[in-house]
């Protein structure tokens, strides 16, 4: 790998030993990869903030590094395992809180801006075409390389922490045009109402780690959004690249070497799957978390009707998009919690409730592995009515 | 420069799950590791894999001081990489940790990526397969020479200090099979074999023959003309049919 003098000088320490620590690191990795150079990014995105999913471990690591290093680039943290403000309405309690904060605390000295979401691109971190970035949150890392247009591989927690304090990242992956190449292509038949989420687990399943070209998928960005999410959580690729009917596809095709057709029905054998039973002890809706449409959409179809009374509710979102929406978050606030700063799969779940439903398909990963939860899909409209009357 | 006994694990090791972060013991029940402790090991497997929290796992090992020496790979990838840097464990790869036994002795050298076994010697020989009309030449080694008797082999021999191995071939094919001038068809990148304290580099060629008649010398006791895929019939020097099917293919 080709470093400049400036890098090299990094590598030997004389910037300090937590720069030293960071820019070894993206060599390393780069060395694993054959990247020729690091690349300059425009932002990073830090996945492992929630004590639930670092454990003491990695609060040991975060801590000591945060006193050796700063970040230089513009960089975000993914959602922590509980509400800053509102944790202990949450169920959190004190012990688990403390650890939270020490990860917080550490964050914050370094620089890293807490926007504690997922979606760093609804509250502020919003690359721009053909940027490179250095993305972890999986979900996020998808919307900005297929959505966005931006350029990022899924880095690991550690990997984007020290790109965001060296600035740079390895260039191998899906920094390099030549890889952004489709090798499978998807024809999908048509998607019943509220199954978008379902579509990404489906397609990630058979995208395994080729990038997959859907040649007819109409969207809106909230849809990509939760499409791209539930895609990742069961593919290991990060980027997807679709067609709208009706415009002439610019997309270079010459590397496909499968095409499936995926029909209406094998979503609904997917959805039968999930479709466990009625009986939650949560209903949790922001997977990734809820935009201010979404929110606001969603006020909208509860507003005049009335809580049931016998189910928890979580609606997660980013504090942004809760700040843009006051007033979808005052009628939704009626049915139940509106969290910002986490979710329901990095919050501690497991100490709160057996059972779960959710709209994500992503959260249909993660909520029966690392939530330990009966998990449940249903559409967001199947959700809304069920806790309401 | 780290030094340890070797733990090998012959499967894929997950941190996360796979190993007792406070302990450092093996608890992945498809390991044949399960039970030891990686801690001052010079831990050998083949890849990491699972959740990028593993790398904060190596870290805490670390810090609790039951971390391994070492980390050995044939491949690396980028969790165990990532723990492995920021727990400041040394680590290399491109090795082929199935030449590897847990109780080497062994001393992992991160800066020049290499590793040496104070236990185990690399005996580097040469072996040629003969060809003829498709059937290729097994020999049984007699019971005078210095290992592997009574098995079955390719025209095989030590190279000598300085020697080169294409050379070693050819004086071997004269010495013990009393052949001048076949016709080299084919070399493989040298294969290593562990055998007890011994890892045998076989430097292999394939040489074509018109005459099937060869005489042999004192170090063997008998020859056969066989298909190539009935090698795996005859008890041989290890790894011979691996050669084989790699010389031919």
């Amino acid at each position: 790998m080709h470093l400049t003098s400036k890098e090299e000088r990094i590598l030997k320490g004389e910037e300090g030993f937590g720069r030293q620590k960071a820019i070894e690191l993206l060599v390393a990795l780069g060395d694993i990869y054959g990247a020729k150079r690091l690349v300059p990014i425009s932002s990073a995105q830090v996945s492992g903030a929630s004590f639930k999913t670092v454990g003491d471990a990695g609060i040991k690591f975060i801590e000591d590094f945060s006193s050796e290093a700063h970040v230089s680039v513009r960089a975000s943290v993914n959602p922590l395992g509980m509400d800053v403000l509102r944790w202990r309405s949450m169920g959190i309690d004190e012990r688990f809180k403390e650890k939270q904060m020490r990860i917080v605390r550490a964050y914050a000295s370094m620089g890293l801006e807490p926007l504690y979401s997922c979606t760093p691109y609804l509250a502020g971190n919003r690359p721009r075409a053909g940027q490179h970035i250095a993305w972890a949150e999986s979900s996020a890392t998808v919307f900005a390389n297929s959505v966005l247009g931006a350029l990022t591989n899924r880095e690991g927690g550690p990997s984007a922490l020290a790109a965001a304090v060296i600035g740079k990242t390895a260039e191998y992956g899906l920094h390099l045009i030549e890889n952004r190449l489709p090798s499978v292509q998807i024809d999908v038949e048509s998607i019943p109402q509220g199954s978008v989420p379902l579509l990404g687990y489906v397609v990630g399943r058979i995208a395994g780690n080729r990038i997959p070209y859907i040649t007819n998928l109409t969207l809106t960005n909230d849809e990509h959004k939760s499409f791209g999410a539930a895609m990742a959580a069961t593919s290991a690729v990060s980027m997807y690249l679709y067609g709208r009917p009706g415009v002439r596809s610019k997309i270079d095709t010459s590397r496909i070497e499968e095409c499936v057709s995926l029909p209406e029905s094998e979503l609904k054998e997917c959805q039968d799957s999930l479709s466990g039973d009625d009986s939650w002890d949560l209903v949790a809706i922001g997977c990734p978390h809820c935009s201010t449409q979404e929110l606001r959409r969603m006020a909208r179809t509860l507003d005049g009707k009335r809580p049931r009374k016998d189910c928890n509710v979580w609606f997660c979102t980013s504090r942004k998009a809760y700040a843009n929406a006051p007033d979808a978050v005052k009628t939704l606030k009626r049915f139940g919690k509106v969290l910002c700063d986490t979710c329901m799969v990095v919050a501690p779940i497991e100490k709160m409730f057996k059972r779960t439903a959710s709209d994500s398909g992503k959260a249909m990963v993660y909520l029966p592995t690392l939530g330990k939860q009966r998990a449940t899909f249903r559409t967001t409209d199947q959700l809304l009515e069920a806790i309401s009357r | 420069m780290a030094k340890g006994a070797v733990l090998a694990s012959s499967i894929p090791l997950s941190f996360l799950g796979g190993v007792d972060p406070k302990t450092g013991r093996i608890l992945d029940p498809e390991c044949e590791c399960r039970g030891k402790s990686v801690s001052k090991t010079v831990l050998a497997f083949p890849y990491g894999k699972g959740s990028t929290v593993g790398s904060y796992s190596m870290y805490q090992l670390k810090i609790l001081n039951a971390s391994p020496a070492a980390i050995v790979n044939t491949i690396a990838e980028p969790i165990v990489a990532t723990g492995a840097i920021i727990a400041g464990i040394p680590m290399i790869d491109g090795i082929d940790v199935s030449l590897l036994r847990t109780s080497d002795k062994a001393i992992v050298d991160a800066e020049s990526g290499t590793l040496e076994l104070r236990n185990v010697e690399e005996k580097q020989v040469v072996t040629n397969i003969l060809r003829h009309k498709g059937k290729i030449l097994l020999l049984q080694r007699s019971l005078e020479v210095g290992s592997y008797r009574g098995l079955w082999a390719g025209v095989s021999g030590f190279i000598e200090p300085g020697e080169a191995p294409k050379v070693a071939a050819k004086r071997e094919l004269e010495e013990e099979v009393s052949l001048k001038n076949a016709r080299m068809a084919r070399s493989i990148d040298p294969q290593s074999f562990r055998d007890g304290d011994v890892v045998w580099t076989v430097h292999s060629f394939l040489f074509d023959v018109r005459d099937p008649q060869v005489s042999i010398d004192w170090e063997h006791q008998g020859y056969e003309w066989v298909s190539p895929e009935d090698v795996g019939r005859f008890p041989t020097v290890p790894g011979l049919q691996k050669i084989v099917c790699k010389l031919l293919s």
